[in-house]
């Protein structure tokens, strides 16, 4: 009995230790590619499969490759660390030295990359107001090209950066440009200022509604996401002068078809949110390009080998 | 203890009789108040339920939007979640959740159930006093632990270690996100219950019986397993029901481990799997419409598995039960 007791624990002992001095070699990288996405609510998996050219997969998970495994960005992060055969994708933020980020088309992910456009897997957050005659007072109007310029000021930068998302480069400090906006030093605390649009844009919009209002006069602000269509529908489009109607819409898509017919001084892009695909860090795999890719989470290409051929 | 049977009784007699109504009047209102109070809480069973399946058959009866009506039989048989576009299909398939979910309870009931019942054993009838008290501590702390901190143990440090498990087996894993990654959190989970409840079981077995095995030439480990454990089953068995229960249950600390699969039946140890519950808090905050309320007709159904699973193991607890040694 004891015996068989101490004989059962050593190979238990044995089997872990056997389990854990397993390493992959280099050499003979060659295993089944795990895929991990987010699911189908997600906007960075939107972002993503627009990027690599699958935008029928954003909503379906019936056209990716059988055997995926949806996790959250934690668990996708996490399942990197551990998943050698692996391949996921996060925010550009998220990325850290315990995954392998890999390039995009040669490109590698920073942000300088994605500010200067030559890094392509990402999506741009943008946002348009209401047109210039179409303002409920002169108050409201001079209050939101008042947020427009902290928008893209460094000090709004700083707040975007800080929800995750990489900001457009900017010049000048908001304390630099208050005085051209004398609304701001009266007491707007009657006044409303709402803002609707993209839900994925949600986070970076209240922070930067809540770092506005007491630079503008404790203006009130309300921040009611519902998608990115209703960034122009709420503002120019069939909702303006709706109960839902908005002074500024934001979008986590570039604008498009009738949404580009408006003014293009009422337009304007704040950020990107650049998207990584990630792999393990014993993987030898470096770069993909968005056909791979594809190929990849539409179940074309299954081993690891058949990338490491070229 | 106080007893009055010495006293003069005729002193305090009239006293007795003068509050006696009054005492009477107390009763009936305390009655009234428990039975208030446990209607009150058999009216929260009801208003879920009613709640859950109101939500639960929309998606079966309406048009969902000019979507279309989602096919019973279908979502009762599926082998894949969702056939077809987010917000646009409406070929939800459950089938192979319902046959995860049963899988992967069963497997960890067979992880938990010798496990818990021979550490009861052991607390009840081997362990010296002190071990067995800290012992029982122990149990009932495990027991109050959150799933959710379950959860993230299990992800953090089990699911690296079943991943090397399963390259050392010579297989591959999603990251350790599989059957056996839940079936070993749903066995930690419900081990708790399983000992406390045996534990009680066991030490309510007549001491006459365990003296009597010993007078007859039994070894205590004799007396233990053949006698003890058997006349206890019945109430073993209870505790293994209630395991069941919370396993059937689980949603959060299962999705973190499951790797949530969209199509199923997925039996393999190591290949990732889906429950019930894991699908239904998936997604919950983000989406709406049809894809929502398809999460409530899953509230349904796992009201229904559980329901069908806690008559069943009853059932065959009477069975078990009524054989005795």
């Amino acid at each position: 009995m004891k015996k068989g007791i101490i004989l059962l624990v050593l190979m238990l002992l044995a089997l872990a230790a056997y389990g854990c001095s397993t390493t992959s070699d280099d050499e003979t990288f060659d295993g089944n590619i795990n895929i991990y996405t987010r699911d189908t609510s997600s906007g960075t998996r939107d972002g993503f499969m627009r990027g690599i050219g699958f935008p029928e997969a954003s909503g379906n998970d019936a056209v990716l490759a059988s055997g995926f495994a949806t996790q959250n960005n934690l668990g996708i992060m996490n399942a990197m660390t551990v998943d050698e055969y692996g391949i996921g994708y996060v925010s550009l933020a998220s990325v850290n030295d315990t995954i392998k980020a890999l390039f995009f088309e040669g490109v590698e992910p920073t942000e300088e990359n994605v500010i200067n456009d030559s890094y392509g897997l990402k999506r741009p957050f943008v946002f348009m107001t209401r047109a210039e005659d179409d303002w409920a007072s002169e108050e409201i109007k001079q209050i939101a090209d008042a947020f427009v310029a902290f928008l893209e000021s460094l000090d709004g930068s700083d707040v975007i950066a800080d929800q995750g998302a990489v900001p457009l480069p900017s010049s000048y400090r908001w304390n630099d440009v208050a005085a051209d906006h004398p609304i701001c030093a009266q007491d707007n605390s009657a006044l409303t200022l709402r803002f609707g649009g993209s839900d994925s844009i949600t986070r970076i919009a209240e922070a930067l509604s809540d770092a506005f209002s007491p630079r503008c006069g404790n203006v009130v602000t309300v921040n009611d996401h519902t998608g990115s269509s209703d960034a122009f529908k709420r503002t120019q489009g069939d909702e303006k002068d709706g109960v839902n109607a908005k002074e500024i819409g934001y979008s986590s898509r570039p604008f498009r078809n009738e949404e580009l017919e408006t003014d293009p001084e009422t337009r304007g892009q704040l950020a990107w949110d650049a998207i990584v695909a990630i792999v393990h860090k014993d993987n030898p795999v470096n770069s993909l390009t968005a056909a791979q890719l594809r190929d990849i989470y539409a179940g074309d290409i299954t081993r690891w080998s058949e990338l490491l051929e070229d | 203890m106080h007893t009055q049977t010495d006293t003069p009784l005729p002193t305090k007699l009239p006293n007795i009789k003068a509050s006696s109504k009054n005492r009477r009047i107390q009763d009936t209102l305390i009655k009234g108040l428990l039975l208030a109070i446990a209607l009150l809480s058999a009216s929260f069973i009801i208003l879920i339920a009613v709640f859950v399946t109101t939500r639960g058959i929309i998606p079966f009866i309406t048009d969902n939007n000019q979507l279309g009506r989602v096919d019973v039989v279908g979502f009762l048989t599926g082998r894949v979640w969702l056939g077809g576009a987010t917000f646009i299909s409406t070929a939800y398939g459950a089938g192979y959740l319902i046959v995860n979910t049963l899988y992967v309870v069963f497997l960890s009931l067979l992880v938990s159930f010798p496990v818990g019942v021979l550490t009861a054993l052991f607390i009840a009838k081997i362990a010296p006093a002190a071990l067995s008290h800290a012992m029982r501590t122990i149990v009932e702390l495990l027991a109050s632990i959150p799933s959710i901190v379950y959860g993230l143990v299990a992800a953090g440090v089990f699911l690296p270690w079943i991943h090397s498990l399963a390259r050392a087996m010579g297989t591959q894993s999603s990251g350790g996100n599989s059957t056996f990654a839940v079936v070993i959190v749903l066995a930690m989970m419900s081990l708790p219950t399983i000992t406390a409840v045996s534990e009680v079981a066991i030490r309510s077995v007549d001491k006459n019986l365990e003296h009597a095995s010993l007078a007859l030439g039994a070894s205590p480990t004799q007396t233990h397993f053949k006698v003890v454990l058997a006349a206890a089953k019945s109430g073993i068995f209870a505790g293994a029901i209630l395991a069941v229960g919370r396993a059937l249950g689980e949603a959060t600390a299962v999705s973190l481990v499951a790797g949530s699969s969209r199509s199923g039946p997925n039996l393999g140890l190591f290949d990732i799997t889906a429950t019930i519950t894991s699908t239904m808090l998936e997604g919950m905050k983000e989406t709406s419409g049809i894809d929502y309320d398809i999460r409530f007709s899953l509230g349904v159904l796992l009201m229904a598995v559980i329901l069908i699973t806690n008559f069943l193991l009853n059932f065959i607890k009477r069975k078990v039960g009524k054989i005795h040694v």
